[in-house]
């Protein structure tokens, strides 16, 4: 009983991968379980996942980024934007934007001891304003055709994205469970206090998970950049959302120090599934709105739920001792 | 407030105890920074009026006053719901939703029959209902109250762009303008009277009623509040469906207005009404603050729109200037909370 409750807690996003490719799989004979639409969600959820990667570094470390949509948007303007200065500039100074959002927040947070998510709302409204002044509200086009090789080109049957995706989950797997500074992480997420007085440097820690998210929104902004070719102001309006949702379905808590790598991994494809089913299923697109909607609420309110009931089971374990 | 709180303690008990000179022991030694901090949005405000009557010769105009007062009132009337919440330590990211819902739902309330007063009551009741629901998603599970409303806004979105089939809609009745349009004395309009009198009406019962001060009980201490017989579930409820209700309001009169409904009606004012709040010194972790001081933060935030508008600065850079001023708001109120 214990272990398949442990199952259920630490795969329950490929538990939920699985489960979603057999239901739509049986509903949708024919367009669902096909090599190109296969494809085609590994296509959507590359663009996505770098994002969620960060989100969930941070969720690991205790904070949490509402920033993520803004900056990937501005570093996807950047990336279009800056081509004609060639394109390596380009992409170049989109990451490097991300790279001193991460810095800003994480300064926010550790220096200026605000709370993570009043700080990266702050950010994201500051970046949303820096993005539409940049981009004068219109879209940027791109002009250097190579660029696209990164968002539409594909190796074999498998989209550039997507390696793009699996050589920064390899990078970040290793960093996470494997550095000193990424298990600091888990315990930075899990008890700052413990963490600071077992002589972590909870400071770095943190600046270190708001560098990560920063650079990888920026990078989900050079992908889709590079996929669609252009950038306008509308990209990146549900990400927060989005990015939250597949990082707590791949088990991470907002109360921090849990979730892995893999697991968001899962996460994301969890949601890419889910909307390239519904799509084919021909699901309106408020009802979609709903559905991630509920989904959102359902898995904030399951975190709490579990937490609180962890706790609870602590200090019995404690009353009893 | 709180200076008024140590002399009135300090006359009391003044006459029994041995007398100390009050200005070196007589309570706590004020901090520098104290008048500053309770009132730095006033300061905010006059150097922002200063600048402005230097910088263009309209801008002390009544008529461009009365302009930002109306363009602002709106939003003053969400942020004066989210500031009761703040108090409650809690946000509400719906109220966006809840402006564009109401106003849909008021106006399908006339197309569908009903008069003006019952059409207005099914809006505000719309307001209730989510109110409700936040409320009780967040108190009964103890859930992230910021992602639970954000899930929340989403819902309603989507349920109202469902309602309106992305269409808009506008109403049947033309009495129902009145409400926004209209203007006491001709030149004062009924929203701006509205915000004013209800910040006014808020801030007494913050003051000077049980439920009021339960909810900066709420926000400082709920679990000393509870063993002192405080009902504080029961009033962090009241503080969600307040703010939905107030929003609810919002909307309502904004379809007045334009005579027309659209979802995303409200898009921004989830953010905007707590940057108010906190501009005008409510807390963002509860206790501190009031509907009075959230009249100085909309003001600040429509005397700089205004200024920047004035100064022909592109409308984008707007939303840098907010943000900026958000970011420096918090790092003040977290810097002098520490001192």
């Amino acid at each position: 009983m214990k272990r398949l409750s442990a199952i259920l807690e630490h795969h329950s996003a490929a538990l939920l991968v699985f489960g979603l490719v057999i239901a739509f799989g049986s509903t949708t004979p024919g367009t669902f379980a096909t090599g190109s639409n296969f494809e085609n969600i590994a296509r959507q959820i590359s663009l996505d996942a770098p994002m969620v990667f960060g989100q969930m570094v941070v969720l690991i470390a205790g904070g949490i980024d509402i920033s993520v949509g803004s900056t990937m948007a501005m570093a996807a303007s950047l990336a279009i934007g800056l081509q004609p200065f060639g394109t390596p500039v380009a992409v170049l100074g989109a990451l490097g934007f991300g790279l001193g959002i991460g810095v800003l927040n994480g300064l926010l947070v550790t220096r200026g001891k605000i709370v993570a998510f009043v700080a990266t709302l702050g950010t994201m409204s500051l970046v949303r304003g820096l993005l539409l002044t940049y981009t004068g509200q219109t879209s940027l086009v791109g002009t250097d055709p190579a660029f696209t090789f990164w968002g539409n080109g594909q190796i074999g049957p498998v989209p550039v994205s997507f390696l793009v995706v699996l050589a920064v989950l390899a990078a970040l797997y290793a960093l996470l469970g494997h550095t000193r500074q990424g298990r600091n992480l888990y315990a930075i997420g899990g008890n700052s206090d413990a963490a600071f007085l077992g002589g972590v440097s909870v400071n770095k820690g943190l600046m270190l998970a708001f560098i990560i998210s920063g650079v990888m929104a920026a990078l989900s902004g050079v992908l889709v950049a590079s996929r669609l070719n252009s950038a306008s102001v509308q990209l990146g309006a549900d990400a927060p959302l989005m990015s939250i949702s597949a990082a707590l379905i791949g088990g991470a808590s907002l109360f921090g120090g849990k979730g892995s790598i893999v697991a968001a991994f899962f996460g994301i494809l969890a949601l890419g599934i889910l909307n390239n089913g519904m799509n084919l299923l021909g699901v309106p697109t408020y009802t979609q709105i709903a559905v991630r909607a509920l989904i959102l609420i359902a898995i904030v309110v399951i975190d709490a739920l579990a937490t609180r009931l962890r706790r609870r089971e602590l200090d019995n374990a404690r009353i009893i001792e | 407030m709180k200076t008024q709180v140590s002399e009135h303690s300090g006359r009391t008990h003044g006459p029994p105890n041995p007398p100390v000179p009050p200005a070196k022991s007589g309570g706590r030694k004020r901090h520098w920074s104290e008048p500053l901090r309770n009132n730095t949005a006033v300061l905010l405000l006059i150097v922002l009026v200063i600048a402005g009557s230097f910088l263009s010769d309209v801008f002390l105009t009544p008529r461009n006053l009365l302009n930002i007062l109306w363009a602002v009132s709106l939003l003053g009337i969400v942020a004066l719901g989210q500031t009761i919440l703040l108090l409650t330590a809690r946000f509400d990211m719906s109220v966006a939703g809840v402006v564009g819902l109401a106003g849909i739902v008021t106006v399908l309330a006339q197309i569908n029959g009903f008069g003006l007063y019952s059409s207005i009551a099914f809006g505000l009741a719309s307001g209730v209902l989510v109110g409700l629901c936040n409320g009780a998603l967040v108190l009964a599970t103890g859930a992230n109250p910021f992602l639970v409303t954000l899930g929340v806004n989403l819902l309603i979105y989507s349920l109202a762009l469902s309602l309106t089939e992305s269409k808009t809609l506008t109403s049947t009745i033309p009495e129902f303008t009145v409400l926004g349009r209209g203007q006491l004395f001709g030149f004062l309009h009924y929203s701006v009277i509205l915000f004013l009198a209800l910040a006014m009406i808020l801030e007494f019962a913050l003051r000077r009623t049980i439920l009021g001060r339960t909810i900066y009980v709420a926000g400082l201490n709920e679990v000393a509040g509870g063993l002192s017989g405080l009902r504080i579930q029961l009033t962090k409820m009241s503080a969600f469906v307040l703010c939905s209700t107030l929003a609810a309001l919002t909307g309502i009169i904004m379809t007045s207005r334009t005579n027309s409904t659209v979802a995303s009606a409200g898009f921004g004012m989830e953010f905007d009404s707590i940057i108010a709040a906190v501009l005008g010194g409510t807390s963002l972790f509860g206790g501190r603050g009031g509907t009075l001081r959230t009249i100085v933060g909309v003001a600040v935030l429509g005397v700089m729109n205004n200024l920047l508008v004035l100064l022909n600065v592109p409308s984008e850079a707007q939303q840098i200037a907010k943000g900026l001023v958000f970011l420096a708001v918090v790092l003040a109120d977290s810097a002098l909370r520490r001192s």
